[in-house]
C-alpha cells in the first residue's frame, strides 16, 4: 500500500516536469513529435531506474558518515560520484541506441548525451538522499514513478504539439515558442495537485 | 595513438578518477579545519541571532573570533537532553574548546524512526534573564532546512528566531532566511506544550499565539520548516516542560489587573490566571 | 579580428541564444529569476563555469576516448565547480553561502555540456574559451531580463528596492503572485522568443 501511495505520489503531486521544473531542457526540445518523445522518455525512465536504486545505496553503504570506515564521512564525494553513476549509465544507453535504433539516434541528436545533464535524474539522486527511504524498494518505487511521471509529461506536451502543427500560430511564436507558453499553462494546471496528500 | 581501444580507455578513465579523487580528498583535507571555523561561527552566530543578542547581519561582519568570544562571554550551559527531558551530558563552553552539537540530521531521522535521541540545549544570559535556544531541522523544497528557536525564561514565549537552508529556490523558499518579516513574525509567539502544533507556518491567515504565515509563492518550503519546527519542538516538549516555571509566565489581556503576575510580562497585561495552566 | 572569431563571440548573444534558439539551461532560468540578484549571480558564475571547462575540455579533446567522454566531460565540470565551492568555503564564507545554491543547478546546467559536447570537443582552447564564454552571457542576458520583470511585477522590487511607489498600492495596485511562480517564467520566456524571432526572420520555424 505504501508502495502504490508513494509511486502514485511521485507521478502526479511530485512530477519531475510540472511540480519541480526539472530536465526541462530535452522536454522542450525533444517533444517534436511523438514517437522520438516516448523514445527519449523511455531512455529517461531507465536511466532514473537504474541509477536511483545504485545510488541509493552507494549512500547508505559507503558516502554517509562512519559508514565504510568509522569516522570516515565521504559525503563530499556525493555529488560527484552521483553523476559518475549517472554519465556512465547515459553512456550506456547512447551506445545501445546508436546501435539497434539508429533512426531514433538521429533524431535525439545531441539531447541523448545530454540525459547525463538532465537535472530530473540527478534531482533523483538528491531527492533521494533527502528523503531517508528506509530501503531499496522504495527508492526503486520512486524513481520508476519519476520517470513514468516525465514519460506522461513529455508525451503529452509532444501530442499537443502535433496537434498545435494545424492551429494558426503567429510566425514568431511557432514552434519554440509556443511549446514554452503550453508548458507554462500545462503546469498552471497541474498545481491543482499541489499538497496533495495521499 | 589509437584512442579508442580498450586498454587505453581503461588507463585513461582510472587515471581521470584517480587524479580527481585525489583533488578533491585533498582540498577536503586541507581546507577541513577552516571551514569547520567558518562553519562553527556561522552557527553560533544564527544562534546569537535568534536570542537577538544582535542582527545577522552585525555577526557576519565580525571575525570568527569576535563571534566566538560573544558566544563565550554569554553563554551560560549548554548541554544534551534526551526524549524525556532528562539531562545526558554537558558540552563544554569554555573559550579553547567550545562544544556545539551538529548532527542534527542524525537525530531527525531518529525522531522519525523512533531512535535514541541526544538535543542540545543552549542556554544564553541575556542580562540576567536566562534565554534557552534550540535547534530545528527538517526537509524543504530542494534541500536540508534547519534554525533555531530562542525561548524567554518562560520556556513559552518564543524570543526570536533564525532559520537558514541549503539550497532553497532564491526569492522564495530562501526567504525564510533572507525576509527579516518572517522571522519577526516568530517574536512573541507562544509555544502551545498540549497542542498538535506547538508552533506552526499556516497558509492563508495565522490564527492565534502559536502560528506564522506562510511565504507566499513558497508552499513547499513553508511546510517543509513547519513539519521542522513541530516535530523538534515536540521532541523538547518533555524538557521544556520539566523546567518550566511553576504555574507558566500567564500574561492576560489588556486592561485586567496586573495583580501576582510574573515579572517578565509587559505592562499591558494583568492577573494571575492560575486554574488555566495547572 | 577574423570573421570566425568575430561569430564566435556575436553569435550565442542573439541569433543563437542558448536559451530562446537552442533550448538550452532552462530548469535554472526558472529557478533563479525570481530576483534580480539572484538571476546575476547565476549568470556570473554559469558565464566563468562554461569559459573555464570549455577551456580545459578543448585542451583535453584529442586524448579523450570517445565510447567514456561522457563520463570524463562530466566528472572534470563538476570537479571544477566543487573545488571553487570548497576554496570559497574555506577562504569566502560569505560568498560561498550565496553560492551554495546554485552548485547543483550549475554541474548539471545544459549549457555547460550543450557547449562541450557541440564546440569545444572539436576546436582549438581559444575558440573553445570565447565561445564558452559568451554563451554563459547570452544565457546571462535572457536571465536578467526576465528576472526583471518577475521582480517588479511580482514583488514590485528591483534589487530588492522598491520602485513601484506606495501611492500606486493605496490606489489599488497590487502585486501579481503569479509572475512569482515558475509556469509564468515559461510564458515570459515564450513572449521573448515572439519579440526576438519577430525581429530575426530566419530564425522562425515553419
Amino acid at each position: 500500500m505504501e508502495y502504490i501511495s508513494l509511486f502514485v505520489k511521485s507521478i502526479f503531486v511530485d512530477n519531475m516536469i510540472f511540480a519541480y521544473f526539472l530536465g526541462m531542457c530535452s522536454y522542450l526540445a525533444v517533444s517534436k513529435n511523438v514517437k522520438t518523445a516516448a523514445g527519449l522518455g523511455v531512455a529517461v525512465m531507465f536511466v532514473l531506474l537504474c541509477t536511483l536504486p545504485i545510488n541509493y545505496l552507494l549512500n547508505k553503504y559507503v558516502l554517509a558518515p562512519d559508514a565504510l570506515i568509522k569516522g570516515v564521512d565521504l559525503s563530499f564525494l556525493s555529488f560527484i560520484i552521483f553523476i559518475a553513476v549517472i554519465a556512465a549509465f547515459t553512456q550506456i544507453v547512447e551506445m545501445v541506441v546508436e546501435k539497434f535504433a539508429p533512426s531514433l539516434y538521429g533524431s535525439l541528436g545531441i539531447y541523448l548525451p545530454l540525459i547525463a545533464v538532465n537535472c530530473a535524474i540527478l534531482g533523483g539522486s538528491l531527492f533521494m538522499q533527502q528523503k531517508d527511504f528506509s530501503n531499496i524498494g522504495e527508492a526503486a518505487t520512486y524513481a520508476l514513478g519519476s520517470g513514468v511521471g516525465w514519460f506522461l509529461a513529455i508525451v503529452a506536451l509532444a501530442a499537443i504539439r502535433e496537434k498545435l502543427a494545424y492551429s494558426k500560430v503567429p510566425a514568431p511564436l511557432k514552434g519554440t515558442g509556443i511549446a514554452f507558453i503550453t508548458v507554462g499553462l500545462m503546469a498552471i494546471a497541474f498545481m491543482t495537485f499541489m499538497g496533495i496528500t495521499i | 595513438m589509437n584512442t579508442n581501444g580498450n586498454v587505453y580507455t581503461i588507463v585513461y578513465t582510472t587515471i581521470i578518477v584517480v587524479v580527481v579523487a585525489a583533488v578533491l580528498a585533498l582540498a577536503a583535507q586541507g581546507l577541513k579545519s577552516r571551514q569547520d571555523a567558518n562553519i562553527k561561527a556561522e552557527t553560533i552566530s544564527q544562534m546569537l541571532t535568534a536570542a537577538q543578542f544582535a542582527t545577522k547581519d552585525e555577526l557576519s561582519k565580525m571575525s570568527n573570533d569576535a563571534v566566538l568570544d560573544i558566544y563565550a562571554d554569554k553563554i551560560s550551559q549548554a548541554f544534551t537532553v534526551n526524549a524525556k527531558g532528562e539531562k545526558v551530558a554537558d558540552l563544554s563552553t569554555e573559550r579553547a574548546n567550545l562544544e556545539l552539537m551538529d548532527a542534527l540530521k542524525g537525530q531527525n531521522s531518529a525522531m522519525k524512526k523512533g531512535g535514541d535521541l541526544t538535543l542540545p540545549v543552549y542556554i544564553f544570559d541575556k542580562e540576567g534573564t536566562p534565554v534557552t535556544v534550540v535547534p530545528v531541522y527538517g526537509a524543504g523544497l530542494w534541500g536540508p532546512v534547519w534554525g533555531y528557536v530562542a525561548l524567554d525564561k518562560d520556556l513559552k514565549t518564543v524570543v526570536g528566531a533564525y532559520f537558514d537552508h541549503e539550497s532553497e529556490t532564491p526569492g522564495l523558499g530562501a526567504k525564510i532566511t533572507d525576509d527579516p518579516a518572517f522571522r519577526a513574525q516568530f517574536v512573541g509567539k507562544k509555544v502551545d506544550f498540549a497542542g498538535e502544533a506547538p508552533l506552526s507556518i499556516v497558509k492563508g491567515g495565522a490564527q492565534g499565539e502559536s502560528q506564522i504565515d506562510a511565504i507566499t509563492g513558497a508552499t513547499m518550503t513553508s511546510k517543509g520548516l513547519s513539519a521542522a519546527i513541530v516535530t523538534w519542538l515536540k521532541a523538547y516538549i518533555p524538557y521544556l516542560q520539566k523546567v518550566a516555571p511553576e504555574g507558566g509566565m500567564d500574561c492576560c489581556k489588556e486592561g485586567e489587573s496586573c495583580e501576582g503576575m510574573d515579572e517578565g510580562c509587559g505592562m499591558d497585561c494583568c492577573k494571575d490566571n492560575n486554574e488555566t495552566t495547572n | 579580428m577574423d570573421s570566425k572569431i568575430k561569430e564566435t563571440i556575436l553569435n550565442p548573444i542573439f541569433k543563437g541564444n542558448p536559451i530562446t534558439v537552442l533550448v538550452l539551461g532552462i530548469c535554472s532560468s526558472l529557478a533563479v529569476t525570481v530576483e534580480l540578484k539572484g538571476a546575476l549571480v547565476m549568470a556570473l558564475s554559469v558565464t566563468i563555469v562554461t569559459a573555464l571547462s570549455c577551456l580545459v575540455l578543448s585542451l583535453l579533446r584529442n586524448t579523450i576516448p570517445m565510447r567514456v567522454r561522457i563520463i570524463v566531460q562530466l566528472v572534470v565540470v563538476a570537479m571544477l565547480v566543487i573545488l571553487v565551492d570548497q576554496i570559497l568555503k574555506a577562504y569566502a564564507y560569505g560568498i560561498d553561502k550565496q553560492l551554495s545554491v546554485y552548485i547543483g543547478l550549475i554541474i548539471t546546467n545544459c549549457i555547460v555540456m550543450g557547449r562541450i559536447e557541440a564546440f569545444a570537443l572539436g576546436n582549438k582552447p581559444w575558440p573553445s574559451f570565447l565561445d564558452g564564454l559568451f554563451n554563459g552571457l547570452g544565457y546571462g542576458a535572457i536571465l536578467v531580463i526576465v528576472a526583471f520583470f518577475r521582480e517588479l511585477l511580482g514583488s514590485g522590487t528591483l534589487f530588492g528596492l522598491r520602485v513601484i511607489p506606495q501611492s500606486f498600492y493605496d490606489a489599488g495596485y497590487m502585486n501579481n503572485g503569479l509572475v512569482i511562480l515558475p509556469p509564468m517564467a515559461l510564458i515570459l520566456i515564450g513572449c521573448i522568443i515572439w519579440v526576438q524571432r519577430g525581429i530575426q526572420k530566419d530564425l522562425q520555424e515553419k
